[in-house]
């Protein structure tokens, strides 16, 4: 662990440095213009991008921050309203090219990559960091049924009520992957807005027993459940990646020092730890630019 | 092609037509639900409107309470009652009760106003006159008031009716049937025929609800304008009592 604190300081006092080699080179950089879908996860992204780059001499404008969801920010992106914009791989494929998406990261990158390039975007490294449609069962129902990964529910699924998002039935990844991978029907099952908290609410009620929410959403960690593991991947592996105007790359000193600094950013982040953040968000009020302060301060990106 | 077209095809695929999830049977759910609140609404806000019209006592609060009432939104609510029906019933508790309590709420307010309204504008001489021939105070409401205020009464009835018939819908949003399935879904799943085609089934179930009630409303208003009120009064075994037969 402290192994890994003291690369990620380091990397980040190169890149500093390197910045600084380069003739005073952040300074003479163009302000980069962030922005973000509408949702606190995203905002919470974009914020950790803009302060991580600000600690090494950038200037960043927040104003796309939150701008709205992606039928909004992705034509703000390619029409340059700003240059930077935190990406679920997985979601903005399928936005370009549905039914493209796949469950593994480093194929998705590469298909949204080869859409973007026209559009002169660039995919940076995919973090760690997911945020999909995940099955959640509460805690006790876990341990009645000994449920940790997804086919455990085969066997016991006509004992459980589902809860599915209102898209499922006709989404590929979700009622005939179901089916099909895990021989779950999900016809008859209770039908609610995807990753909003009636399905939560409904789950903690214990109108359903099992659950399509988030995989990033804090009522998970808040009730303790259990997230069931998507054995046979059936759903689109949806990391956060950045994405970033080609036209803004050129115009930097050290496009390389650049780009390290948020991959470095997005190498450090992981989906429990983005639940968290989540959590401290949504759950815990806690204002999101301090939330991002303070896990760069963590993670010694920011002293 | 266009949203009509579209909506034609959703609406005249035979798939739709079938089925737990098909057109049939949300339409009976849809109907299910709006009754039920309708009947709860009609067991509170008619004998309420009714005591509240007879004595000329408490209109004011009353109709400030149903004033209120119409300003809280549905899905307000809604959202409000789930938790506590959740806990007494954690599948009914979620799917069902939170919209139909909330559906009868809805339908309370018009159905109590114009009912108290309906009986406090009978003619004042008129119940005057019963009063001085005799007539009990349940006479009088049932023979006098009622009878005279059963358009008003049934013109609150109808406007609740069509504003049930047409909010239904939001229960889809709390895992609801009905026709409201089709709207929320289709959203959800960009599916606009399927959008569209459940927006004209609950324009048209409105339409039939209120058109219905107005044709009921008519047959009552022209049997009244064939029978004079008071004749009702002069049934046998009554006559004689209270000087009825005066009338007769």
């Amino acid at each position: 662990m402290r192994i890994f604190r003291g690369l990620a300081l380091g990397a980040s006092m190169l890149a500093l440095i390197s910045a600084c080699s380069a003739g005073g080179g952040a300074a003479n950089n163009p302000t980069v213009k962030i922005g973000s879908d509408g949702f606190y996860e995203a905002k919470v992204m974009a914020e950790i991008y803009g302060q991580a780059l600000e600690a090494n001499g950038y200037k960043v404008d927040r104003t796309g921050i939150g701008i709205g969801a992606r039928k909004v920010s992705a034509p703000a992106l390619e029409s340059g309203q700003f240059d930077l914009k935190p990406e679920y791989i997985g979601s903005g494929l399928a936005f370009y090219t549905p039914g493209k998406q796949t469950g593994d990261p480093k194929n998705n990158q590469t298909q949204l990559q080869a859409v973007l390039k026209p559009k002169g975007i660039t995919v940076l490294d995919y973090s760690p960091a997911a945020d999909q449609n995940a099955f959640v069962v509460r805690k006790a129902t876990a341990d009645q049924y000994k449920l940790v990964k997804m086919s455990d529910l085969t066997p016991v699924a006509a004992q459980l009520k589902f809860g599915v998002a209102t898209d499922c039935p006709t989404n590929p990844v979700c009622g005939a992957a179901l089916k099909t991978a895990y021989g779950i029907d999900v016809t008859n099952a209770t039908k609610l807005a995807a990753c909003d908290t009636p399905m939560a609410q409904a789950l903690l009620g214990k109108t359903i027993d099992v659950g399509e929410l988030c995989s990033t959403q804090p009522d998970i960690a808040v009730n303790g459940w259990v997230v069931l593991q998507d054995d046979k991947q059936t759903q689109p592996a949806d990391n956060l990646a950045p994405l970033v105007r080609d036209d803004l790359l050129a115009k930097l000193a050290d496009k390389a020092a650049f780009q390290k600094i948020l991959n470095d950013v997005s190498a450090k982040m992981d989906t429990a730890t983005l639940t968290d953040l989540n959590k401290q968000i949504a759950v815990d009020k806690k204002d999101i630019a301090a939330v991002a302060t303070a896990w760069l301060k963590t993670n010694g990106f920011v002293k | 092609m266009n949203f009509v077209d579209l909506t034609i095809t959703w609406l005249t695929d035979p798939a739709h037509w079938q089925g737990s999830g098909g057109i049939p049977a949300r339409l009976v759910e849809h109907i299910a639900l709006s009754l039920a609140a309708l009947a709860i609404a009609a067991v509170i806000a008619l004998p309420a409107g009714l005591m509240v019209g007879h004595t000329r006592r408490g209109a004011g609060p009353a109709v400030g309470l149903a004033t209120v009432g119409r300003a809280i939104p549905s899905f307000a609510l809604m959202g409000l009652i789930l938790p506590f029906t959740q806990a007494v019933d954690p599948a009914l508790g979620f799917t069902v009760y939170p919209t139909l309590f909330a559906m009868a709420a809805l339908a309370i307010p018009p159905i109590l106003v114009n009912t108290l309204t309906g009986i406090t504008e009978v003619d004042a001489d008129l119940v005057e006159a019963a009063r001085g021939m005799g007539f009990t105070q349940g006479q009088l409401l049932r023979r006098i008031e009622i009878p005279l205020a059963l358009p008003v009464i049934l013109g609150g009835v109808r406007s609740a009716t069509v504003q049930v018939v047409a909010t239904t819908t939001l229960g889809a949003i709390l895992a609801y049937g009905g026709l409201g399935r089709f709207i929320v879904d289709g959203i959800a799943q960009r599916d606009n025929g399927q959008l569209f085609g459940g927006v004209v089934l609950v324009a048209l179930l409105a339409l039939v609800a209120e058109g219905s009630l107005a044709l009921v409303q008519r047959l009552i208003a022209r049997r009244r304008g064939v029978r004079p009120s008071p004749r009702p009064m002069a049934e046998p075994g009554e006559a004689g009592r209270g000087g009825a037969e005066a009338f007769a």
